[in-house]
């Protein structure tokens, strides 16, 4: 059984409209007037106990409003939300027992107060047994590096210090569920590789579901093997990360170191040269019209290679790709996977779950 | 049963148990209200002896009454300053705080009481200092404790009355992106209504009768009158089953404003 459960969620927020300068100003405090702006239109999906879901999108686009949703903080203006079976807002204490969140921008600790203190209330709220609740410490300390500022306020901490401080209290009394909203959100490489390594671990051992929405392509890669894509409030692409790769990394590098300086040879079908240096070539080349065996074997009957190499295709730029309206364009082609079309008639990707 | 009365006890208590903290987290802080609240006693004495200069007794007040009563009200002023909400939900709802305040497994609007009740707490015991001051200029508070008694059960009657009504003043935040206008209007209003600036006894008597059942006066200006002889002990009873009707009437009644005004939340951004 899914334990998060999305059926046709919308979310309509009204945005006061003014006219400008003062005339405006007086005009809109006797008849204000609203724009409706549709943040999440219809959006629906399930997580299974246990996944590790990446949600990405554009600024804008409807993450962080789902998540609050899914959180039970905003009320869906369509649709509805069932978490671990209940509706999120109707029992949002209840709800809140089984969930941690880590909002990438807002903190959950007291500015004030030394990290140790702030956990311990978090603990006590969250009815943690003190010994369970030392041993959690102990092990979040160890793991994510926090045992020089358990005695230190929370103001006095940097960014990454306050982050791995988020996950300890987010974490502290074992959530079924956590929704990481850009948990890595300007860290430096190091505590973000700290940080996707204390959730994989949380994953693995306690069977975490996690949702993350994130920027950062690294989390995703590094977490998770399903995702899911918002864009404009609609959901256009729900399904494995390798699909995606799969079907918008096309191109691939394989990148040959000669014995010889190279001079002629035939081009492979479906491959092109992106770079030749005197021992050096590099490929690429349309996955769907060769493989990299046959790419690698063609070359090397023709030039004596000392070594290769092939690379995946960027994430990235797939991603980038994708924003940009790929699975618009693509939409015209239903996969065998499930592809379908969207009810504006917009072309919509919705992979196969299989779960 | 009293595994989990144990258990909320534990939860609301840890968070009552913040509120010192938080108080002493800038020391400076501390130093400063005294010193301000040290000259806010100093300037009221003087402009009451002056008051009374050419007279021995106002309204039915004595000098020495009306004295005892404006230096206790200052004192005693935590219980109607700790329950404004309106600045305290326009700042969770502008900077978006009210996501994470919603997400703790708590009861929103218990744990604000538990909370406010807690600074009251640690506000009333920073006072200490500035009740030996008043003594120094003219204040004579009686030695009763039965007074004392009532005063404070009025008191604390009259703090949950009014937070009640403050938390919907403060669900306002919810409709309105401006709250510091409305902020400091409760401010205007709450120094007159609640009988913290001048007691309610001197005003003529409609707009004394009025302020008298507001919930202003319910946390100051109604429990200082027992303690300052304005009103006889004999009418306590009446007083707080007033009180507890009001808090009847206001209690669910300010629940159900925040289930409306809470769908309104709109945190926009990550």
């Amino acid at each position: 059984m899914p334990v998060i459960q999305a059926e046709n969620l919308s979310k309509v927020f009204h945005i006061p409209q003014k006219d400008p300068g003062v005339a405006g100003a007086v005009k809109a405090l006797f008849r204000p007037r609203f724009q409706p702006k549709v943040a999440v239109d219809d959006v629906s999906f399930q997580v299974a106990e246990g996944e590790v879901v990446g949600y990405i999108g554009v600024n804008g686009a409807g993450k962080s409003t789902t998540i609050k949703m899914l959180t039970g903080i905003l009320v869906p203006s369509g649709g509805q939300v069932r978490i671990l079976g209940r509706d999120p807002h109707r029992e949002r204490v209840a709800n809140a027992r089984d969930i941690g969140v880590v909002f990438g921008q807002r903190t959950q600790l007291w500015w004030d107060l030394a990290l140790t203190e702030s956990l311990g209330m978090v603990a006590r709220i969250y009815d943690v047994p003190p010994t369970r609740y030392r041993q959690l410490l102990d092990q979040f300390a160890e793991i994510l590096e926090l045992k020089d500022l358990l005695h230190v306020p929370i103001r006095t901490m940097s960014l990454g210090q306050k982050m791995r401080a988020e996950l300890a209290a987010t974490l502290i009394h074992e959530p079924k569920i956590v929704y990481l909203d850009e948990p890595t959100i300007g860290l430096d490489l190091i505590v973000k590789e700290r940080i996707r390594e204390f959730i994989q671990q949380q994953n693995r051992e306690q069977g975490t579901t996690v949702i993350l929405t994130t920027h950062d392509l690294g989390d995703i890669e590094t977490l998770c093997r399903r995702v899911l894509i918002i864009d404009a409030g609609k959901l256009i692409y729900d399904g494995p990360l390798s699909l995606i790769k799969e079907r918008f990394g096309k191109f691939r590098e394989i990148t040959f170191d000669t014995a010889s300086p190279v001079t002629t040879f035939t081009l492979p079908t479906g491959a092109e040269v992106v770079a030749a240096e005197e021992r050096k070539l590099v490929l690429r080349f349309d996955r769907t019209r060769a493989t990299a065996s046959q790419v690698a074997a063609s070359l090397m009957n023709q030039l004596e290679v000392v070594d290769f190499s092939l690379a995946e295709p960027d994430l990235a730029n797939i991603i980038k790709h994708i924003y940009q309206g790929a699975l618009r364009e693509d939409g015209g082609r239903r996969t065998e996977d499930g592809g379908r079309k969207a009810e504006d008639g917009r072309p919509e990707l919705q992979a196969s779950l299989g779960r | 049963m009293a595994l989990a009365l144990g258990r909320t006890v534990r939860r609301y208590g840890g968070m009552a148990s913040m509120a010192p903290k938080f108080f002493l987290a800038y020391s400076i802080w501390v130093w400063m209200e005294w010193a301000v609240q040290t000259i806010a006693l100093i300037i009221t004495s003087f402009f009451w002896r002056a008051v009374y200069t050419d007279q021995t007794v106002i309204a039915g007040l004595a000098q020495s009454q009306t004295l005892t009563y404006v230096l206790l009200a200052l004192i005693f002023a935590p219980f109607v300053h700790s329950t404004g909400m309106i600045y305290n939900f326009g700042y969770l709802l502008k900077e978006g705080q009210i996501a994470v305040e919603l997400l703790r497994p708590l009861d929103f609007q218990a744990g604000q009481y538990v909370w406010r009740t807690a600074e009251l707490w640690v506000g009333l015991i920073l006072q200490v200092p500035l009740f030996i001051v008043a003594l120094f200029l003219g204040m004579q508070p009686p030695l009763d404790p039965r007074l004392w008694a009532v005063f404070l059960v009025t008191a604390f009657l009259g703090h949950a009355v009014l937070f009640c009504f403050d938390w919907m003043l403060g669900c306002l935040a919810f409709y309105v992106t401006e709250i510091w206008g409305l902020s400091v209007a409760r401010y205007g209003f709450t120094l007159f209504a609640s009988g913290l600036l001048v007691p309610l006894a001197l005003m003529p008597d409609w707009l004394a009768g009025i302020l008298n059942v507001l919930p202003f006066a319910q946390a100051l200006y109604v429990p200082l009158s027992f303690l300052t002889g304005i009103a006889p002990l004999s009418d306590a009873p009446r007083v707080w089953l007033a009180q507890l009707a009001a808090l009847a009437v206001l209690l669910p009644l300010s629940r159900w404003v925040f289930r409306v005004a809470v769908r309104k939340v709109t945190v926009q951004g990550g």
